[in-house]
């Protein structure tokens, strides 16, 4: 993918098709340690060890329209021709933690891209699923939880507009205060 | 042209020998898979530097007509062995990908 934030979209589509209630998004990075790592973490469904081996392998796909499925294998892809690592743990019947951690200064590194667009699509798309988004950097860390949200909101739904311009909004606002300098998309 | 006239006319190294009759229409150089995997034109001779599982599996999704891996770029084990089970013919030549498609777009004008 060009942008890793296509991959974390991927990866939480399969939360959201696990069945899951709660979906954990970070994204870690320093340059002072020079690394980037991305977790997404479900409490769906879950997967056997049979089935993790099976995601990581591009020739393996729940799909019947095709022999190949590569969204899992291309995310490991990338962390690890940055010299970084890939993982998943799962269990069944208790939920599925995936992370990619990657090298930030290697010249294969792939950018973030619009990570906030991301988490907001998520949310708009899956009112009834809770999403916490943290995001960490040298300067600091934010995060978004939709539970809390929901708390203020007092029944008012995650996908009305007026709801959404303020998750875009805080997403804004609070990345521009953890990043220094014009690495904003 | 045959994947097998195209590896003997451009003396290319045989390192998966696939379905080496297939027809050979076009060409496509990319090494961003996910890239790649929507855009290679099927029957087309697809020329990159990445020899990983996930490269047959792209070439598999996008029905190319051979793997060609430039400038001597190497090919993962695990990935000679899907090439090999799923029928992906793989090359390999020490050009670069500017080299090789000019001198395969002279073999498919002929």
């Amino acid at each position: 993918m060009r942008e890793l934030s296509l991959n974390v979209m991927d990866v939480a589509q399969n939360s959201v098709r696990a069945q899951a209630d709660l979906v954990r998004i970070s994204v870690e990075e320093s340059d002072r340690e020079d690394f980037l790592r991305i977790t997404i973490a479900d409490d769906g469904c879950g997967m056997t060890e049979e089935q993790v081996q099976q995601v990581i392998d591009p020739f393996f796909t729940t799909r019947t329209t095709r022999k190949v499925g590569l969204g899992v294998p291309l995310f490991k892809l990338s962390a690890e021709q940055t010299g970084g690592s890939f993982d998943i743990r799962s269990q069944k019947g208790v939920g599925t933690t995936t992370t990619a951690t990657y090298v930030k200064s290697h010249v294969d590194m792939t950018p973030l891209g619009d990570i906030n667009s991301t988490v907001e699509i998520l949310i708009r798309c899956n009112p009834g699923i809770d999403f916490v988004f943290t995001r960490s950097t040298d300067l600091g860390s934010f995060t978004l939880d939709t539970r809390e949200l929901r708390e203020v909101l007092e029944g008012v739904s995650l996908d009305t507009p007026d709801v959404l311009e303020w998750i875009r909004a805080y997403l804004t606002e609070q990345t521009q205060s953890i990043i220094g300098g014009a690495d904003i998309p | 042209m045959t994947v097998k006239e195209f590896a003997e006319r451009l003396n290319l190294k045989v390192m998966i020998e696939g379905e080496m009759d297939r027809e050979i229409t076009g060409c496509y150089i990319g090494d961003l898979l996910s890239w790649v995997m929507g855009r290679a034109p099927e029957d087309s001779a697809w020329l990159t530097v990445m020899g990983n599982i996930n490269s047959i599996a792209v070439a598999t999704l996008a029905d190319v007509s051979c793997i060609v891996l430039v400038e001597n770029a190497a090919l993962d084990e695990n990935a000679a062995q899907k090439a090999d089970i799923h029928g992906v013919t793989i090359l390999q030549t020490p050009e670069n990908s500017y080299q090789l498609a000019v001198k395969l777009h002279g073999l498919l004008e002929e």
